[in-house]
Parts: structure tokens; C-alpha cells; sequence
């Protein structure tokens, strides 16, 4: 219930007071979301397996999140920034599809 | 630290997972998997495997062995489903009646997810006019402003060039008026119709005996055409042009039909220099009328300034016509 709240609170914020990023940052946001979205997918899945740890949750996230941004900027600095973030975001949304599967199976039983 | 995991879930967990993979589903599963790679019933033990110290099984790398599994056989999902799900609604249910910090730092990671999303999805739609476009459609928009340019370009060249020879034209036309006022000031100065100033000499012939006539003058006249005069007034009063006349009345000498009394006052523009020379040379007018058949005196003064007022007045011509017209200004 709570994380819940905290995603609404988010999404009222944002809404409402227009935050804005760093230009530099810009091109790292995307990416960077999906790896949370996947880390929070996983945390789901983990914690309807039993096995959740709240710190591993934080340093999976924050791992997650910098990995993904890092791999987007290297892949920049190289030249292959576009090829780098779609791989990245199709490596996190297979494992989104699969950490999904998980979770519906375990609580619908299909 | 013997047991890091708050509450008993992960021997839970390891019991369910125990419990739903059955013996006779593992052999099922064994026999499914030829293969070496088997991750799934390797998961349960990661935990005791590891030190005390250490966290247990990272959730992500659960999950990717999860994954690979999953990926690498679906059609096992129909087998181990039964005995997790209550044990996960339950959780669910629980968690939901009674928050823990686990469910605080989800918020708090959550909170940022979201903030973060919708700033994305505010910067995605700040600028998608052309970052969605297709390449050709891109590609289309960009032939089109160059054909566009292009058309503007040639526009500016069309009134470039009607700029120019308008300024042409009216430059032209100025010239034209410069010209026009210059021929008008020489054919006026000729013909007398506007006063006149300039160097030049006055010349005075005082005759006694009244001996000077037409024939003195229009000499007098003759010499000072000869030597560049450019205006001849006699008398501040009568302007001599190209088409005065002299010739001797009655009561003496008569200009374009004015008598001229003595003495005469001629006031000639021109080089002075030259004009006096002219005047004064052997045989000329002033020794013509100070001659002993005239007897008269001629006094000449070289002036820096004559001005000559009077005025011709020009008769239309009655019978004389241009014979082709004028040429046209350009």
C-alpha cells in the first residue's frame, strides 16, 4: 500500500511542479527508468517469492539504474549510443516480461 | 548474524519451493532438461549456501536465472504453480494490513520512479514534433523546404533585380535632369532669359562728337564674341543675344529697338584678361573710336564680379520649327 502511495505522490509531483533535469542527463533518463522498472519488477517478484531483502532491493535498484546509464554513456562516447540503449532495453524488457510471468503466476496460478 | 532475514519468509520460501517441486516433477523436469544448464532447483539452497555476512540471493540474479529458465522451457509453468500462490497472496494480503520498512523504501523508490517517469514523458512530449518522425517522412519535409528555399531564393533574385533597375532607372532619370538643368543654364545664359555674374570687364565709351554707330558696336560686339564673351550687356539695360540687332536712328544708335544713350556702358562676361586684349589690341575698337574719325575716349576695367541683370525677352518663334524631334533624355 505504501510503495503505491509513494508511485501516486511521484506522479503528482511530477505533474504538478514541473521538475526539470539536467540537459546533460537527458539522454540517460529513459534508460535508466526501465532498469528501475525492471529492478521493481524483480523486487515484486521476489518478495511474493519470499525471498525480498530491502537492501538488496536499494543496491539492486541503484546498481540497475547507474549500469544502464553508464552502459548509454560509454555506448555515447563511442559512437554507438542508440545500438547500446536498445540493447539495454530489450536485455531489461525481456527480463520485465519474464520477472511479469513470474508474479502472475504466482498469484494467479497461469 | 546468523539469520539476516527479518521473519521466517525465506525458510517459507524454501519450504514451498521444496514443496512444489515434488520428486516426481523434478524427474519431469530432469528429463525435460537434457541439458547441463538447470538453475531452478539450484535457487532454493543459494541462500544457505552463502556466508552469514553476505545478503541472500539478489533478487536480479534470482531473477535472471529465473529468466533463463523460463525463457528456455514455458510450457514448465504449468507445473510448479499450485502450492507458491497462496503462500504469495497471502503475503500480498499481509503486507498490505501491515506496512514494514521494506514497503517505506518501496515507496521511497517508487516516489522516484515516478517522478522520473513523468519528467521523461513531459520531455518526450516537449519535443516529439520531429524526434517521432519516420526517416522518410523527415526526409519529405526537408526536400520541401529546400524546394521551398529555393523559390524564395529565386524570389529575391526577381526583386533584386527589379530593385536594381529601378534604381537604375531612377539614377538615369536624375542624370537625365542634371543634363536637362545644365543645357537650360547654358541656353538660358544664352539666350538671356536669367541674369548672369562672373569676371569679365566693363568698357565705357564716352563719345562726344556722337560719331560711334552700329557698325562701332556690332564691331565692338564681334571682338568681344571673338575673344569668349559669354554675356554682353549695354547700358545695364539691354541684354545682347543671338539674335539682337544694331542699327543707327534717328536720334542715334538703336539695340534690338532701344535707343542707347550716351555714353555707352558695355559689360562683357568672360576671361578679362583676354577681353581687355581683344579691346585693346592694334586696330581694334579702342583704337577704332579713339581714331581720329570717332575723337572718342574708351575706359576698360577688369572687374572680378560683372553682374548683368536685364533680361531678354524671347519672342516665339513664328515660321522656324525643329526639324527632328529632340532626342529623348536618357
Amino acid at each position: 500500500m505504501i510503495p503505491l502511495i509513494g508511485l501516486i505522490v511521484g506522479i503528482l509531483l511530477g505533474l504538478f511542479l514541473e521538475p526539470t533535469i539536467p540537459l546533460a542527463l537527458q539522454p540517460y533518463l529513459p534508460i535508466a527508468i526501465v532498469a528501475a522498472m525492471d529492478a521493481l519488477f524483480g523486487a515484486f517478484r521476489a518478495y511474493l517469492d519470499g525471498n525480498f531483502t530491502d537492501r538488496v532491493f536499494v543496491v539492486s535498484f541503484i546498481s540497475n539504474v547507474l549500469i544502464a546509464a553508464a552502459i548509454v554513456y560509454v555506448g555515447d562516447q563511442i559512437g554507438v549510443g542508440s545500438q547500446l540503449s536498445t540493447g539495454v532495453v530489450v536485455v531489461l524488457g525481456i527480463r520485465i516480461f519474464t520477472n511479469a510471468a513470474a508474479i502472475r503466476r504466482a498469484l494467479f496460478h497461469a | 548474524m546468523p539469520e539476516p532475514r527479518p521473519s521466517g519468509r525465506p525458510r517459507r520460501a524454501a519450504a514451498h519451493r521444496s514443496l512444489g517441486l515434488s520428486p516426481r516433477h523434478r524427474a519431469q523436469r530432469r528429463a525435460q532438461q537434457a541439458a547441463a544448464q538447470e538453475p531452478e532447483p539450484l535457487q532454493p539452497e543459494t541462500p544457505q549456501l552463502q556466508t552469514p555476512d553476505q545478503e541472500p540471493s539478489a533478487p536480479a540474479e534470482n531473477l535472471q536465472d529465473g529468466s533463463v529458465a523460463e525463457a528456455s522451457n514455458p510450457d514448465r509453468s504449468q507445473q510448479d504453480q499450485s502450492p507458491p500462490a497462496p503462500d504469495a497472496r497471502r503475503r500480498l494480503w499481509h503486507s498490505l494490513a501491515s506496512p514494514g520498512r521494506g514497503q517505506l523504501i518501496a515507496a521511497v523508490i517508487l516516489f522516484v520512479v515516478g517522478l522520473g517517469g513523468v519528467m521523461q514523458v513531459r520531455i518526450n512530449n516537449a519535443d516529439d514534433t520531429y524526434t517521432n518522425a519516420r526517416r522518410e517522412d523527415l526526409v519529405q519535409l526537408l526536400d520541401g523546404l529546400g524546394s521551398e528555399s529555393r523559390r524564395l531564393e529565386g524570389e529575391i533574385a526577381d526583386l533584386e533585380r527589379t530593385k536594381t533597375s529601378l534604381q537604375s532607372g531612377a539614377d538615369t532619370q536624375r542624370v537625365a535632369r542634371e543634363e536637362a538643368e545644365k543645357r537650360v543654364e547654358v541656353l538660358s545664359l544664352l539666350a538671356g532669359t536669367v541674369p548672369a555674374e562672373g569676371p569679365g570687364i566693363r568698357l565705357r565709351i564716352a563719345d562726344p562728337s556722337g560719331k560711334v554707330d552700329a557698325d562701332v558696336i556690332l564691331d565692338a560686339v564681334e571682338e568681344m564674341r571673338d575673344a569668349g564673351a559669354e554675356v554682353i550687356e549695354v547700358n545695364n539695360a539691354i541684354r545682347v543675344v543671338a539674335s539682337s540687332w544694331f542699327a543707327t536712328g534717328p536720334d542715334g544708335l538703336l539695340i534690338d529697338d532701344s535707343p542707347v544713350s550716351n555714353p555707352i556702358t558695355i559689360e562683357v562676361i568672360g576671361d578679362p584678361h583676354s577681353l581687355e586684349e581683344a579691346a585693346r589690341f592694334r586696330g581694334g575698337i579702342v583704337s577704332e573710336i579713339t581714331g581720329p574719325t570717332i575723337g572718342g575716349q574708351v575706359q576698360i576695367e577688369q572687374l572680378d564680379r560683372v553682374v548683368v541683370e536685364s533680361l531678354h525677352s524671347p519672342v516665339p518663334n513664328q515660321y522656324a520649327q525643329p526639324a527632328s524631334p529632340p532626342p529623348t533624355p536618357r
